[in-house]
């Protein structure tokens, strides 16, 4: 019912002046809301505008990858999907471990366009399905909180949502991650708790669990849904709020939510098994001993009520202290009582102190709850004394009536008075303040999403005196990789890079951003800490032929393999014992330039990649380092370079094979003068 | 104190909360019945696993949540459907029914898919 | 005029095929050799082992060592299909010959014979020490054994052996036995034990040492006993086979015809065992003994026969592989039981030798192991003296999938029934409570 917030001052007469201001209001609000999703759509549009429609970071590549194999196989083959092109030789079974809500929903999309003849390709749908979500999200958040407070709070919420940072950082066009749809599912689904606990009708819990179904489906954080909820269930009871609506809100959510929960393969029986859950179905008992006695209260006569309480109480009493087999189930028994009795008088004064509170159905409500905080107080009173003074706990519950009556009253009489109260200059500067307030974050919102939210971090650019650099060094190296090596080659590289080369190079990796095997990732980062020969022996058991990394030392790109050298030096060392720390630190730091360790100096991630960087200044002075190479001048024996990107962001090199022929003990002359063999005589500067 | 008085005391709740019992409609005690008939099934599924163990665990689960979603949903319909509850005077009797068999037609879809 | 034309073309054209009949895959044994002397004494010296090669079929073409003429290749492709260093004292080779020439040639799967003597120049030391074996540093070291030299009335100081401590293996050095010891006169060389490409043909005896005649010792000798080794082979992993001597002379005329007594044993040999020896080992060296080829590689599922593109765990499949041996004139069937194939993931899970039905054809059969992932079927085949198999082939192997478990287990019986008892009871309920008042 959107019951716009003007004054009350001129009451219509004519009934359709009253529903026409409705209709208006309605249709006002409609477009409002669409207008909403259109800024929550555009603003997350930077990314497009600035770089191109490409897919961002390194997950979305991933989910990229599954959604085009979706989009080719159909769904039985990726419920299926066994992927042998990652965690080369183990493999991944992708069905069991992917959350599928957000390939299944990209893939419905384009299915659906495309069915419509309308040909987008998988990129374009999976680039911009996080921007069409918030819209959603946006309009799920209008309805949540209009069912809380009202149509306008709705609309400001929707409008607030729509462009908080926060959101816009994971859900920006080419940001294809879980988050794109599951804030949306999130969203949706407490509003659909929220309207099952006000309507109290089971068509609205079935749709709640469906919507707790989506979410599981689609994110590791639906646990926050199945936590929060029974928190709030938990706090409405020992509050004194329970009612039925929250029984017939709950309790079905908790079955079918953890049997659907149950169906995905991702979470399985962690549905049941997990400690995260357990939170959910501690209050499911709870809640079922609450309602039972709420029952018993509500079917006996109050006097019979109290001596039940006192027989359980005593009997549960006795067997906490006999028996502690049986002091659980006593205690939750027993606690459930004491608590709905004792907050249940506590926070009657509470109650009607809260403004808002007292709408019509609380009035209801008030009227059954306080018969029976007639009965409740009775038992208080006489367990403390033995008196069964029914005047006095009747008076008290008759003025409480009367105060609850007689308070929305005067508040509204008060709130008139206050409109009128206030002086004009004073309401038109806070309207002004809160119109700056609302312009600054908006100002602020727009700029995150342009600069801070919108770097696809594939791409990457700078500005310089003359003009825009964009370095696109990535993308030609897949591209590389993609056209110039076989299909069934493996490529192995830090975990980082994973993803993105099994999406955009279509090679088999070692090791990718999944990192569910702690072992794999520490054989390649021992490998990569090792002399070459121990690497190349390592590389070769994996049957890896191309190894990749990321130099950032030309272009000062901070984020590169020798940056990320220690967590290689920690993962492998913690592994296999022979890969030392203190071998690579000097003075415990790690350093690449004349003061470092042998060790370090000679270890794979070294060589690839200040191998030849000499050539490119004459010094070999590392940008990110902000010094000079301590090795300049070395050969390759194991590996040779393959590629290297335009700004050496990238280099790529290939396993030698193993030698034809092993050679012999004795050491090569070097006074020769007739022979023929080359740069012998001369004096070589490489080592 | 006193275990005599405490005993008397017990019989009287017996009494009336027997009593208090039989003055309920007959269309609820037949909700009661199929709930109690929901959790009997489940009580002896669970025995069941206790012996034989819970080897195709999936089933069990299913199985066993297929009793105490009924249960739940029949406690619902109860709820919705007496007429002492003053809540949901708003809500027709219909409705809450077509609700419960919507909610079942759910549950029992997905118990189908689980049970393997 | 014109028929004339067409049946020039179309002889030509079918006697094109004949005329490359170079070193290939299917005929491996090399045809066109290159024969580098001191100096064209050596042809006539040692005729015989020439003209045993050429009555095999092998053509040789003889080159002073600095001929400036002498090429490997031309525009690419090699123009011979073997080497022969018969030239121990050369320093630098003629024409577009060198050390990495001759070593790209091993490289590439080409054979070489490397006969060295007492004035070994530092180049030929040098190819040796590239393919594997180090010959005595000291120049002017010979090998030298004082318990089985050859008795001979003109040579007294030792440094002529009857060497007789061959490897065992039919495969290098013929399936008769060389009775006859083998006359050595030369240097020595050692191998790194290291090294498991290089093989001791003929190993001096315990009492041999190597160490200058001439001179007194006055230091042990680096070389010593079983160490020392007088003839070795090297097969690449390319399955290029080098044969390496220290005495020319081994294949001399002389040493061929001469009979042979070696000191402390009391018969005398006719003949000596030089003229088997060379002739079984250059067999050897030249790929028409030894030399496998496996084909055909299959595998599928039981009862199936075309290969699929993955396997599923627990799976029934059969695995098989051809393998020939070459006679020097043609392909034959290769006959052994120790053929294992391996499934392997970082570490064998299944190893099993693989049957033959003495046609060549290998195959076995065994069931996937319980674990999935990437799989290679390897063949890795390594027999003294044979060329080395290494075979291996990808698939990978998939879980279940959601459709491939049982579809009823019994054990949850109990719990169908109830599900489906909740759906009567459903029912009947929703019947009752309709229709009640």
């Amino acid at each position: 019912m959107a019951a716009p917030e003007t004054s009350t001052a001129a009451v219509p007469t004519l009934m359709t002046n009253n529903s026409l201001r409705n209709a208006f209001g309605g249709v006002l609000s409609f477009f409002i809301l669409l207008l909403i999703g259109v800024l929550a759509f555009s603003i997350r549009l930077f990314s497009v505008i600035k770089y191109e429609s490409v897919i961002h970071e390194f997950d979305p590549y991933f989910n990229y990858r599954v959604t085009q194999f979706l989009t080719k196989k159909g769904i039985y083959d990726f419920w299926n999907w066994f992927d042998d092109r990652t965690w080369y030789p183990l493999g991944r079974v992708i069905g069991g471990t992917v959350y599928p809500g957000l390939t299944l929903t990209a893939g419905t999309i384009w299915w659906f366009l495309n069915s419509l003849n309308i040909p987008l390709s998988v990129e374009t749908v999976c680039v911009f399905t996080a921007p069409i979500f918030s819209a959603f999200a946006s309009w799920a958040t209008y309805l949540l909180t209009k069912e809380v407070k009202g149509a306008g709070a709705g609309l400001t919420a929707a409008a607030l949502l729509a462009m908080v940072p926060s959101y816009i950082s994971r859900s920006v066009a080419g940001s294809y991650d879980n988050e794109a749809v599951a804030i949306f599912a999130l969203i949706f689904t407490f509003y659909l708790y929220i309207k099952t606990l006000n309507t109290g009708s089971l068509f609205y819990a079935t749709l709640n669990s469906i919507a707790y179904f989506y979410m599981v489906c689609s994110w590791g954080g639906y646990t926050f849904i199945i936590n929060l909820i029974p928190m709030h269930v938990l706090l409405c009871i020992v509050t004194g709020r329970y009612s039925s609506r929250l029984y017939i809100a709950y309790a079905p959510l908790v079955v079918l939510g953890t049997l659907l929960a149950a169906l995905v393969p991702v979470v399985g029986f962690n549905a049941v098994m997990t400690s995260e859950h357990f939170a959910s179905f501690l209050v499911f008992i709870v809640i079922h001993v609450v309602a039972f006695v709420y029952y018993i209260k509500g079917i006996l006569s109050p006097k019979m009520f109290k001596v039940a309480v006192t027989l359980v109480v005593s009997v549960g009493l006795c067997k906490l202290i006999c028996g502690p087999l049986y002091s659980d189930i006593s205690a939750c028994i027993t606690s459930g009582i004491a608590l709905s009795q004792a907050f249940d008088v506590f926070t009657r004064s509470i109650k009607y102190q809260l403004p808002g509170v007292s709408s019509t159905n609380e009035l209801d409500a008030g009227e059954t709850s306080s018969a029976t905080a007639e009965a409740q107080n009775d038992a208080v009173k006489t367990e403390k004394t033995e008196e069964t003074s029914k005047d006095r706990p009747s008076r008290k519950s008759k003025k409480k009536e009367k105060e609850q009556v007689e308070k929305p009253s005067t508040k509204a009489k008060a709130e008139k008075k206050r409109l009128l109260a206030l002086p004009l200059e004073a309401s038109v500067i806070a309207l002004l303040l809160l119109i700056m307030l609302g312009a600054f974050y908006v100002v602020h919102c727009v700029w995150a999403a342009a600069e801070a939210y919108s770097a696809p971090s594939i791409v990457l650019t700078s500005h310089s005196h003359d003009g825009l650099h964009v370095f696109d060094d990535f993308r030609e190296a897949y591209g590389w990789l993609r056209h110039n090596t076989d299909v069934d080659d493996k490529v192995a590289s830090w975990w980082d890079y994973g993803y993105q080369t099994t999406a955009m190079a279509n090679r088999t990796v070692i090791v990718d951003n999944n990192t569910w095997n702690n072992t794999h990732i520490a054989t390649v980062g021992t490998a990569m800490s090792s002399p070459e020969k121990a690497a190349w022996e390592i590389f070769h058991s994996l049957d890896v032929k191309y190894v990749l990394v990321v130099f950032g030392g030309l272009v000062g790109y901070p984020s590169d393999d020798i940056n990320k050298f220690l967590w290689m030096v920690r993962i492998g060392g913690g592994v296999f014992p022979h890969i030392k720390e203190p071998d690579y630190l000097r003075d415990g730091q790690y350093r690449i330039d004349s003061q470092a360790t042998s060790t370090m100096l000679n270890c794979l991630m070294y060589k690839l990649s200040y191998y030849r960087f000499v050539e490119t200044d004459g010094k070999g002075f590392d940008r990110v380092r902000r010094t000079e190479i301590g090795k300049k001048y070395f050969k390759l024996t194991h590996f040779e370079e393959v590629f290297t990107t335009h700004h050496w962001m990238v280099r790529i090199y290939k396993l030698k094979l193993p030698k034809n022929r092993i050679r012999g003990k004795t050491k090569k002359s070097k006074s020769k003068t007739s022979s023929k063999r080359s740069g012998i005589t001369k004096k070589n500067p490489w080592h | 104190m006193g275990k005599s008085s405490s005993s008397k005391d017990a019989q009287a709740l017996f009494h009336s909360l027997r009593s208090a019992y039989a003055a309920t409609p007959v269309n609820l005690k037949i909700i009661d019945l199929y709930v109690g008939f929901a959790v009997f099934t489940a009580l002896i599924q669970v025995v069941y696993m206790a012996i034989v163990g819970s080897f195709p665990f999936n089933s069990f689960l299913s199985g066993v949540l297929s009793c105490v979603g009924t249960a739940v949903l029949a406690v619902c319909l109860r709820i919705q459907v007496n007429k002492e509850n003053k809540e949901f005077k708003d809500i027709a009797p219909e409705r809450a029914f077509a609700d419960f068999v919507l909610c079942n037609l759910v549950l029992h879809l997905v118990i189908m898919n689980f049970l393997g | 005029m014109g028929k004339l034309w067409v049946i020039f073309v179309a002889l030509i054209s079918i006697l094109l095929p004949f005329l490359c009949n170079s070193f290939s895959p299917e005929t491996p044994t090399d045809r066109r050799v290159l024969v580098l002397l001191d100096d064209f004494a050596i042809k006539s010296s040692h005729s015989l082992y020439f003209n045993s090669l050429k009555s095999r079929g092998f053509e040789l073409d003889f080159k002073l060592a600095d001929d400036p003429n002498i090429a490997l290749q031309r525009y690419g492709q090699y123009l011979y299909d073997a080497l022969i260093l018969f030239c121990p004292s050369v320093e630098r080779f003629g024409g577009s010959v060198d050390l990495a020439g001759i070593l790209s040639f091993v490289d590439s799967g080409h054979d070489l014979i490397i006969a060295a003597d007492a004035n070994a120049s530092d180049l030929i030391r040098e190819v040796a020490t590239e393919c594997g074996v180090d010959f005595d540093e000291d120049p002017s070291a010979m090998v030298i054994d004082h318990t089985s030299y050859a008795v001979s009335e003109t040579e007294g100081d030792h440094t002529l052996i009857a060497g007789d401590g061959f490897i065992k293996s039919d495969v290098i050095l013929g399936s008769k036995k060389i009775n006859a010891p083998v006359l050595f006169k030369g240097i020595g060389h050692s191998l790194n034990p290291a090294n498991n490409l290089v093989l001791k043909v003929l190993s001096a005896s315990p009492a041999a040492y190597s160490a200058n005649p001439k001179s007194k010792l006055s230091t042990p000798p680096s070389l010593t006993g079983s160490a020392i080794s007088l003839v070795s082979v090297v097969q690449a992993r390319n399955n290029a086979r080098i044969l390496i001597t220290g005495s020319i002379s081994m294949f001399s005329n002389r040493f061929f015809r001469s009979g042979v007594q070696k000191a402390g044993s009391p018969t005398k040999h006719e003949k000596s065992g030089n003229e088997q020896f060379s002739t079984e080992i250059s067999k050897w060296v030249f790929h028409e003994r030894g030399h496998l080829k496996a084909v055909n590689v299959k595998h599928h599922k039981v009862g199936e026969t075309e290969e699929p593109a993955l396997y599923r765990i627990n799976d029934d499949l059969e695995y098989s592989v051809e393998i020939y041996e070459w006679s020097g004139t043609s392909w034959e069937p290769y006959v052994a039981d120790d053929v294992q194939v391996q499934f392997y993931m970082m570490s064998p899970y299944v190893l099993k030798t693989l049957s033959n039905n003495k046609k060549g054809l290998y195959s076995t059969s065994f069931k996937v192991p319980d674990v999935y992932g990437v799989f290679q079927f390897k063949v890795e085949y390594q027999k003294l003296g044979y060329t080395s198999l290494s075979l291996s082939k990808q698939i990978p192997v998939r879980p279940y999938r959601h459709n491939e478990y049982e579809r009823f287990i019994p054990a949850a019986y109990p719990y169908y029934g109830a599900a489906f008892s909740m759906m009567a009871g459903f029912f009947i309920f929703s019947f009752v409570h309709l229709y009640s008042k």
